[in-house]
């Protein structure tokens, strides 16, 4: 009896053995028929190509960014149409959500071994740029070996820091208040013109309207985009020019904004706290997109994935602004940055120069990082855009006219400030301090932070 | 002989070595570098900077946010681990009763904690207590008609994390189910017939006979109570809301290292984490002279 136990353990084991050695095989024949067909299209490539400038050395240029799942496609797209041009270029795709991205840049750039395309938001710019992460592409520019004959000076402005080009701008983007037509419609709700829009006034006198009828006016305005809108409109800045603490001095902003806020979320206009803790912010979960919302204010770029996810007509109108003094803005969607230690910086300018300047690519990318800044690209993909992507286009268009220059990209700890905004104002609509208190505790601790910059 | 001995010793050694290696490469020298960021600046960008304690000032005079994360993570650890050693002792002792199928209840009970831990089950744990899961769906069976979301509820969030620790009790369960087995039967038949009740030996004899594994269970599980990370991650999507009511202890220090880049105020986060938990752990075996009951000793 005990034998057959002893053949029986002995078999089963082998049998595991034999069992995780072939899965082994099997994953190490997937990566190398992975590698294979990878080769294969670089050679595919080779004998088709002929436009090819750079030299012929075999380069790896790692490129990383962020983004959902529509844009990891197209941009492996681009990258595939890259390598055909360019058979000596191998490029090394690195994607992530938004939050994993960051989380994964960091410890990346303090091991040496950042990426050498990084996008790059406007909230991390200085983080990156200010402790010497980041190259110079100005020597770039002024080559044309990045190309940006065709940009407008405000739209690089936005990649600048100390008059030094950190950051390529990869899209335009505006706020805009996102609609669907035809539920104002059934609500009785009069569409304000196109070029005007509501302002937040009027808008929020619809709540009741809209509480009758089960919706919101608008799940909630991100704070660290809106309340430095806010600020705009009111002559201030969130931050002082040289980042050393916050740009305004007087709480009553704060406390405006936030008694204003605090009212439409007392008054049920907006997504309770708990759920909008539970939403993940795609667009499928979008309140415009579901049918639960007046209103969905975003970037413009998002206007796309919202209305793909809605399955029926959006509109995009002005943003409401909270006086007409041109505080709408045009700002990067996100940037294309060189890594400092990369080794390949010629092949990576160039790359970022392809999904700058070239037309076929664009055709591909279809603005979805925002509104091409090449005038040139703009032009030549204007055909090719669907009904929707036109909206994007033609509002970024009447936003450039009617906006006023942007303010500096966020400065060290903004990251951390904008957790802490977040943070008081939750403590504000949960009743546990007034917005008077708030106001106070948050301006001391922001200031605390950024006081680090000195 | 004296050759042989030493031999031995590095034939020893040598067996030890790829642990001895990794120990030193992989544990040592990072919980050295980390004691030294610990009075540094050190932001994961730039060379770091000696600070002395200043980030241990901070950390006990000007974060409030830190003590609120301390305060959370002691109440998730004083409420969790004893819900979770009782329950785990209860179904234990259902279990090792001789009925049909046995195996497969033990197996069924147990796999909750094979993949407890993991960032599916917290998923899932979203869903059940989210405004639309599945115990609002319950209640409104019941003619309880709610549609908060327990997750998203400053005063809710918290137990649901404390009740996922709590339905992963099944290794603590099994060390509990071999303890019951080691109890001589004949204590609790001659107990029967002098009469004892069930509860009386249950606690006349099951508990003390059991103690020394409910202090070794006592102890892992206050360890890695104070170590949970990924539920309370994963729940609040990074940010331990609503109002930091989840923002357990392990989860500021990674929000302090990697969202907010400061890598020397998060090692010294770590480093009064291990002090705290070891001077826990030491008071726990201090207290067990008075209720474990160790057999060799003879009685208590």
């Amino acid at each position: 009896m005990k034998k057959i136990t002893t053949t029986l353990v002995a078999a089963s084991l082998m049998i595991g053995l034999a069992a995780c050695g072939s899965g082994n095989n099997g994953g190490n024949a997937s990566n190398a028929a992975a590698s294979g067909s990878a080769g294969s299209t670089g050679s595919a490539g080779s004998s088709a190509s002929a436009t090819a400038k750079t030299d012929d050395k075999p380069v790896t240029v790692r490129v990383a960014w962020w983004g959902g799942q529509s844009r990891h496609d197209y941009t492996l797209k681009v990258i595939d149409m890259y390598e055909k041009l360019h058979p000596n270029v191998t490029i090394e795709p690195e994607y992530a959500a938004f939050d994993d991205y960051w989380k994964k840049l960091a410890p990346q750039a303090a091991a040496n071994q950042l990426p050498d395309v990084i996008q790059m938001d406007i909230s991390y710019l200085n983080q990156y740029a200010g402790r010497n992460q980041l190259a110079d592409l100005t020597p770039y520019t002024e080559s044309g070996k990045l190309d940006v004959s065709s940009v407008a000076e405000p739209t690089l402005a936005g990649g600048k820091i100390d008059g030094k080009l950190y950051a390529m701008n990869a899209g335009s983007n505006a706020l805009t208040m996102m609609v669907d037509p035809a539920m104002l419609k059934s609500l009785g709700i009069e569409e304000p013109a196109a070029d005007k829009g509501w302002t937040w006034d009027e808008f929020a006198a619809l709540g009741d309207k809209a509480k009758a009828e089960g919706k919101l006016l608008f799940s909630d305005l991100r704070h660290d985009v809106f309340f430095p809108f806010y600020l705009r409109g009111q002559g201030q800045l969130m931050y002082a020019a040289d980042g050393t603490k916050l740009g305004y001095d007087d709480d009553k902003f704060f406390i405006d904004y936030y008694t204003k806020y605090r009212e439409w979320y007392n008054k049920g206009y907006t997504m309770s706290l708990d759920k909008l803790s539970q939403s993940k912010g795609t667009p499928e979960e979008d309140l415009v997109a579901l049918g639960t919302a007046l209103s969905s204010n975003q970037w413009s770029n998002q206007f796309i994935g919202i209305s793909t996810a809605a399955k029926r007509e959006l509109d995009l109108l002005p943003v409401p602004g909270w006086d007409s003094n041109k505080a709408l803005f045009l700002k990067p969607s996100m940037y294309f940055t060189v890594a400092n230690s990369s080794k390949v910086k010629d092949a990576a300018i160039d790359f970022i120069n392809y999904f700058i300047n070239d037309v076929e690519a664009n055709k591909v990318i279809l603005g979805e990082r925002g509104v091409p800044v090449s005038s040139k690209v703009q032009e030549a993909i204007r055909p090719n855009l669907t009904p929707e992507q036109t909206k994007v286009f033609d509002y970024v268009a009447w936003a450039e006219k009617n906006s006023s220059e942007m303010n500096p990209p966020n400065p060290v700890g903004a990251v951390e400030v904008d957790a802490l905004l977040k943070a008081e104002v939750e403590k504000i609509l949960y009743k546990q301090v007034t917005v008077e208190k708030g106001a106070a505790e948050f301006r001391e601790k922001a200031n605390a932070i950024l006081a680090k910059n000195k | 002989m004296t050759k042989f001995r030493e031999n031995n010793h590095l034939v020893g050694y040598l067996f030890t070595a790829p642990f001895i290696i990794g120990f030193l490469i992989f544990t040592m020298f990072p919980m050295l570098a980390s004691l030294y960021y610990s009075f540094t600046d050190y932001n994961l960008f730039e060379a770091p900077n000696w600070v002395g304690f200043d980030n241990y000032k901070t950390m006990f005079s000007g974060d409030d946010q830190y003590w609120k994360s301390v305060r959370v993570t002691f109440t998730y650890v004083l409420a969790s681990v004893p819900l979770r050693l009782a329950f785990a002792l209860a179904v234990a002792m259902l279990l090792n009763k001789a009925i049909g199928g046995i195996g497969l209840y033990r197996s069924a009970y147990y796999l909750p904690s094979l993949i407890g831990g993991s960032v599916a089950v917290s998923i899932m744990w979203t869903q059940v207590f989210g405004d639309k899961g599945l115990l609002n769906s319950f209640l409104g069976l019941l003619g309880i008609h709610t549609t908060t979301s327990w997750i998203g509820s400053p005063g809710t969030a918290i137990w649901t994390l404390i009740a996922l620790s709590v339905w992963q009790f099944g290794s603590s369960m099994l060390i509990f189910l071999a303890g019951l087995k080691s109890i001589p039967a004949s204590l609790h038949e001659a107990a029967n017939v002098d009469g004892a009740g069930a509860g009386r030996r249950f606690f006349k004899i099951t508990l003390p006979m059991l103690s020394p594994i409910i202090l070794f269970n006592l102890i892992m599980q206050t360890i890695s109570a104070f170590m949970t990370f990924t539920p309370a991650y994963v729940i609040s999507r990074g940010e331990g809301g609503p109002l930091d009511s989840t923002l357990l202890y392990s989860l500021y220090l990674y929000k302090r290292a990697f969202q907010f880049t400061q890598m020397g105020y998060a090692s010294a986060m770590a480093w009064v984490m291990l002090l705290t938990v070891g001077v826990i752990a030491l008071i726990l075996f201090q207290t067990s002279k008075y209720w474990v009951h160790y057999e060799s000793k003879g009685e208590s």
